[in-house]
């Protein structure tokens, strides 16, 4: 030992070769790796196991293993994907982030392909009339009630009027990077602001506690995000592919959906896959325009809070159940999300 | 809903009746009732007996449940936007001015009134004259019981040689004494009080509890919320600044989170033993009977809310020793203020609803409300029903099906017996708007105040401040005038 | 609108493909600018005249009452400023210091803009005005955390947004960095780190209740063995907020780890190993080779980040309920519970102040962060 302590400290310290490294660094990563593993799988373990507890088991706790310190039941599943009417919020949810997701991925990329690939040019005079006449709607109908219908009608009238006269004479118009902004800022939008008049909106088109309420809203929240990620991977695209084809008298739609959506396909994944995580998780929006029929399980999960206590293990099961089927889709996805999100964020 | 249950239901049913009897039978075959409650208790019941009364009567009962923070606002949105998918609801009576006021609220008067099976005599004067009724017609059909009670542990204060506590300053000097002392067994110290303090949740009434034994002495009518002279709240007074001495010195002997303890979580404490003293509604009498529960099976009390030796003057805002002028109602020198928090919770119907569906509905609410449904759901832990007619305050074989002594049943049936024939009940804050009143400005000022962001002086002006506000928003005449009307105040 | 597509067009026939093809751009955009207006502009303009009025009920439906600015008065300067602002403190020599110091920082940053480039009328009026925002949003919250201060809900939010945003990113691209190097099993760890992202908030919120429950939580025998049980975090203000970000960070970490890592994986190779041939070390190759190339990245990253941050109310809803006191409650539960209680007007008015705040923190954020760090790359 005493011959060759610095051949000793040279090989824990330093690294064999270029592409690994020493082993006390080595040690330690995997040391600090692990801990942030305990750091996710404590909480993990603990709904997982309170799933086969019962209030005694919980009240008179902590237990931490199964047959060691308590005897785990199954009757919280039994109670919740047997007794109860589980399977229907359940789908409930599948169905809503699903659609909501290709819905909103499909608009979303379409609005993005445009923005990167044409230019556009919107008068600012328009969009000033516009949003003066709707305004107008929303007065005349909340204070003078006027019907909503007959107001739409005059304001709409009145717009392609403007259009035709006083618009084409200004000369302040906004582009793309403006019509990008405009979309992506949308998300900074609370939920809490808009919440209300959707409902609203929902109630009188008789669509309220309905699958459709809950699609439509959750694609409008996700689309910005949609737009922001998407437009960066067409962005990446080199133009010589396109144009050959669009010599050859391919349609821009042609074009898109043949040329352009494959070509990214990792980075829709990776977007498919985070909007599909926001709209399976979303709570708030959920709680207000649903109320048997259409209730997801987020909405169940927090109703498990009842005045006898929270029903601990009730909302173990749910909230494993509802964990279960990403953790499958994202293992599957993998190799997609990492580089999808990479692109997406990259360039622009 | 177990499908067993609903199985044997059906097949019963199918013998008896046979199918081509269907249609006649049923009066209200084809009908769908949307019924709205909150999740988890009441909506237990409200969805196990569904069956039956549809085996009964052919209308198809649809509980709509909600977590009950969202209750109040969800039944609200429906009905004020004229959405109406929730045809009634089961909730709070507190609520229901709020819900006359847009008109949404059907009259049952002349309903009650034609119902034979209802049994109106047998239901607690209380929640006949002032939780069903407004204005002298009835809105809602009374479910369940709410008293908020004291419940205690008999071993413990038995073994500490301590008598069962009969005023607040008792109650501090058992919970003081108790405090620290392992009574679950387990080894580690458990707690002298347990009282839900959480905010946001349904902690607020327990000030009221206080309170109201020092401002409320002289009946009912007289009221603990505002002075019926000017509507001024009750608040600036020495009774309210002693109400949160004892908040905050409570806690000192409560569990450590208790600020952030709701009524959920302090019942499964006091059910395993972690408690020697617990305030409640009625619901912990039955859960501590539950075997897979409790851990305190006849170990447990429960007696009236403790009360006060002295009263508050009202026009000088000094408490004063209990007389026999200012305290009439007062048991050896302490005057008991029993306080109907929250009112039970109760069956409504809207108004704009299909008349045929209205009259599912009510048959519906009847129906559970009978003594052959109702006096066997009040034993259960899991339903949330608690006792509100007189022919459920005796014991009978339905609380010992339930797992009560007799002697456990004479205590908790002789509490809720003691509080819902106090002359000197509180009635809960009825006026349009009470939300604001106790969910938002009392609720809020009296955890910062627990929570040390306030003290005792800038919480008395919170709240004074807050319900003087609104009081000038929403009108102080017309709140008045409503105030006096649902305490029945001259 | 008028699109100008950068192809020509090639023929005269005037059938439905070619009228289709000639609006392309439009018709691909229609749909998302249609939705986008009916769920967020629409809204946003009801929702400005819900806070301008009162809301009652009234037999038979409801009114809305016009009051003007009322609802945003009562909140600003009124009964209810303790609750949106909190209430203040006296200032000390310390939050007096600290002042100065942000103010210098602000004023600096002004003067290099007004100086050195080359100022336009815009960009100075945008930085004057988030200039102002900021110095009153820093005295605000050093007033209300100053000795007998307490703050409120804007200042809260303000705390999760950038204390949470700023942890998490940390964490992140320190997991990222030490996953990035040549270990094995990294796959492994990638799916593992990405679940809590999967977890839906409220489901989390009630699992670290499970958590930190003092008296039946895994953790209870931990803290009675170091004695502390008479203590809960659940009591204390800061106690309370660290929770709540510790879900918060639980949750959102996992994000900018996996997009962090991605990046990192895509650094230029043989720079990196030029450099270790070179014999720089660690620290050397993260500041001259990985950083520049996960800048970009990194701040695009934080502004999503950003964005969602200022919407929390799941887990001090269920966590806390904004207790104890005020101390928990963000923005958005704040005017959650108002609507709750009926003050429609009121609920709107606090989501509009969040969506103020909000906007000019994240499109700051992406003028003065995001832009040149991009143009950077470039």
């Amino acid at each position: 030992m005493s011959t060759e302590p610095r051949s000793l400290a040279r090989r824990l310290f330093e690294p064999a070769s270029i592409d690994s490294q020493a082993p006390v660094a080595r040690v330690l990563t995997y040391v600090l790796l692990s801990l942030w593993t305990l750091v996710v799988v404590i909480p993990l373990y603990w709904v997982f196991i309170t799933s086969f507890k019962g209030p005694g088991e919980v009240d008179n706790g902590p237990f931490y293993l199964p047959f060691v310190d308590f005897a785990p039941s199954l009757q919280a599943w039994d109670f919740m994907l047997v007794q109860n009417y589980t399977l229907r919020p359940y789908m409930n949810s599948v169905v809503v982030a699903v659609a909501s997701t290709l819905l909103a991925v499909l608009i979303g990329s379409l609005a993005a392909y445009a923005l990167v690939r044409i230019r556009f040019q919107v008068k600012l005079a328009a969009v000033a009339i516009f949003l003066i006449l709707l305004t107008a709607i929303i007065v005349a109908v909340a204070t003078f009630g006027v019907r909503w219908e007959i107001a739409i009608v005059v304001a709409a009238a009145l717009f392609v009027i403007a259009l035709f006269t006083l618009v084409g004479r200004t000369k302040l118009a906004v582009g793309n990077s403006d019509i990008e902004f405009w979309i992506i800022s949308n998300r900074i939008m609370p939920p809490i602001v808009a919440v209300l008049p959707i409902y609203v909106m929902f109630q009188q088109m008789r669509l309220l506690d309905t699958q459709v309420a809950l699609i439509a809203t959750y694609t409008a929240i996700n689309l910005p995000i949609v737009v922001w990620l998407t437009r960066d991977f067409f962005a990446g695209i080199p133009l010589d592919l396109e144009e050959s084809a669009q010599i050859d008298g391919a349609s821009k739609f042609r074009v898109f959906f043949t040329i352009a959506l494959p070509l990214v396909r990792s980075g829709l994944v990776a977007t498919f896959l985070l909007v599909l995580i926001l709209a399976w998780n979303e709570y708030l929006l959920a709680l207000f325009l649903s109320n048997a029929d259409a209730q997801t399980m987020p909405v169940l999960v927090s109703a498990q809070n009842t005045t006898r206590g929270p029903q601990w293990w009730n909302m173990s099961v749910l909230i494993t159940v509802m964990i279960a089927p990403v953790i499958i889709i994202s293992s599957i996805l993998q190799k997609h999300i990492a580089r999808g999100l990479l692109v997406g964020a990259v360039k622009g | 809903m177990r499908i067993g249950v609903f199985l044997a239901g059906f097949s019963a049913f199918a013998a008896l009746v046979g199918a081509p009897a269907f249609a006649q039978d049923k009066p209200f075959a084809g009908v769908t009732v949307n019924v709205i409650t909150q999740t988890g208790a009441i909506q237990e019941p409200l969805q196990r007996r569904a069956p039956e009364f549809e085996a009964l009567t052919g209308a198809k009962i649809n509980v709509i449940a909600v977590p009950f923070s969202d209750l109040y606002q969800k039944i609200l949105t429906d009905w004020a936007s004229g959405t109406n998918s929730v045809d009634a609801g089961v909730f709070a009576p507190q609520w229901m001015v709020d819900y006359i006021a847009g008109g949404y609220l059907e009259d049952l008067t002349p309903r009650v009134e034609a119902d034979k099976d209802i049994q109106q005599d047998d239901v607690g004067a209380f929640f006949r004259d002032f939780s069903e009724k407004y204005s002298g017609k009835t809105y809602m059909i009374t479910l369940d019981g709410d008293f908020h009670m004291m419940y205690y542990r008999k071993d413990v204060l038995e073994a500490a040689g301590l008598a069962v506590p009969k005023t607040w300053d008792e109650y501090l000097e058992v919970a003081k004494a108790t405090h620290g002392k392992d009574m679950s067994g387990d080894g580690t110290p458990d707690f002298g009080s347990c009282i839900a303090k959480k905010r946001n949740a349904q902690s607020y009434w327990f000030v009221t509890d206080v309170v109201g034994s020092m401002t409320q002495s002289k009946g009912t009518s007289q009221g603990t919320f505002f002075n019926t002279k000017d509507m001024t709240p009750l608040v600036n007074n020495d009774a309210f600044r002693k109400a949160l001495d004892f908040l905050s010195e409570s806690t000192k002997y409560g569990p450590p989170d208790e600020l952030n303890l709701d009524v959920s979580d302090t019942r499964p404490l006091f059910a395993s033993g972690r408690c020697a003293l617990n305030l409640d509604w009625g619901d912990v009498g039955t859960i501590s009977i539950d075997p897979k529960q409790s851990k305190v099976m006849g170990k447990w009390g429960a007696a009236i809310m403790p009360g006060s030796k002295e009263v508050l003057n009202w026009d000088t805002g000094k408490l004063e020793a209990c007389t026999a002028e200012n305290c009439p109602h007062a048991i050896d020198g302490v005057n008991h203020a029993p306080f109907a928090a929250f009112g039970g919770w109760g069956g409504g119907i809207n108004a704009a609803a299909d008349p045929k569906v209205k009259d599912a509905a009510y048959a519906y609410f009847s129906f559970m409300t009978q003594p052959a449904q109702s006096n066997a759901d009040v034993t259960v832990g899991g339903t949330g029903f608690n006792p509100y007619r007189t022919s459920q305050l005796g014991y009978s074989d339905l609380w010992k099906k339930a797992g009560m002594s007799e002697e456990e049943a004479k205590v908790y049936l002789g509490a809720i017996n003691d509080s819902m024939s106090s002359p000197n009940m509180i009635l809960d804050l009825r006026i349009p708007q009470n939300q604001k009143y106790q969910q938002v400005v009392l609720d809020e000022a009296v955890s910062r105040f627990l929570a040390g962001e306030i003290d005792k002086e800038a919480t008395v002006a919170a709240v004074e401040e807050g319900w003087n506000e609104l009081n000038e928003e929403v009108g102080k005449d017309e709140q008045l005038k409503l105030y006096k009307a649902t305490i029945g105040a001259k | 609108m008028t699109a100008t597509d950068t192809m020509p067009d090639a023929a005269d026939r005037r059938s439905w493909a070619e009228w289709l093809d000639g609006h392309s751009g439009r018709i691909m955009v229609l749909p998302a600018v249609v939705v986008l207006l009916c769920f967020a502009i629409f809204p946003l303009i009801i929702s400005a005249y819900l806070a301008l009025s009162r809301f009652a009920l009234a037999s038979g439906g409801f009114t809305l009452k016009f009051i003007g600015l009322l609802n945003f008065r009562k909140l600003l300067v009124g009964s209810q400023q303790y609750h949106l602002l909190g209430k203040f403190g006296t200032f000390g020599f310390v939050q007096f210091a600290l002042l100065a110091l942000i103010a210098a920082g602000l004023f600096f940053l002004l003067a290099r803009y007004l100086l050195r480039g080359r100022p336009t009328v815009v960009g100075t009026v945008g930085r004057l005005l988030v200039t102002s925002m900021a110095m009153g949003l820093a005295v605000l919250a050093l007033a209300t955390m100053a000795p007998g201060g307490v703050p409120g809900t804007v200042v809260n939010t303000l705390l999760y947004v950038f204390v949470g945003v700023s942890v998490q990113f940390a964490l992140g691209l320190g997991l990222a960095l030490l996953c990035g190097q040549p270990i094995r099993g990294r796959n492994f760890f990638r799916v593992l780190f990405f679940i809590p992202l999967m977890v839906t908030p409220v489901g989390i919120a009630y699992t670290f209740r499970m958590l930190a429950d003092m008296q039946k939580g895994p953790f209870a025998p931990l803290v009675r063995a170091f004695g502390i049980s008479e203590w809960s975090w659940a009591t204390e203000a800061w106690s309370a907020r660290l929770m709540v970000l510790v879900g918060d960070t639980w949750q959102w970490t996992p994000f900018m780890f996996i997009v962090l890592l991605a990046a990192i994986e895509n650094q230029p190779r043989d720079q990196v190993e030029a450099a270790r041939l070179d014999g720089a070390n660690g620290f050397q190759i993260f500041r001259d080779i990985t950083w520049p190339a996960i800048a970009p990245i990194a701040a695009t990253v934080v502004l999503i980040r950003l964005i969602e941050a200022f919407k929390i109310i799941d887990l001090p809803n269920v966590l806390t309920g904004g207790g104890p006191g005020l101390a928990t409650e963000s923005m958005t539960l704040h005017s959650f519970i108002s609507w709750r209680t009926q003050d429609l007007g009121g609920s709107a008015a606090i989501g509009y102040m969040l969506l103020f705040i909000s906007t000019i923190v994240c499109v700051s954020f992406f003028n003065f962060v995001v832009r040149p760090a991009r143009r950077f790359e470039a």
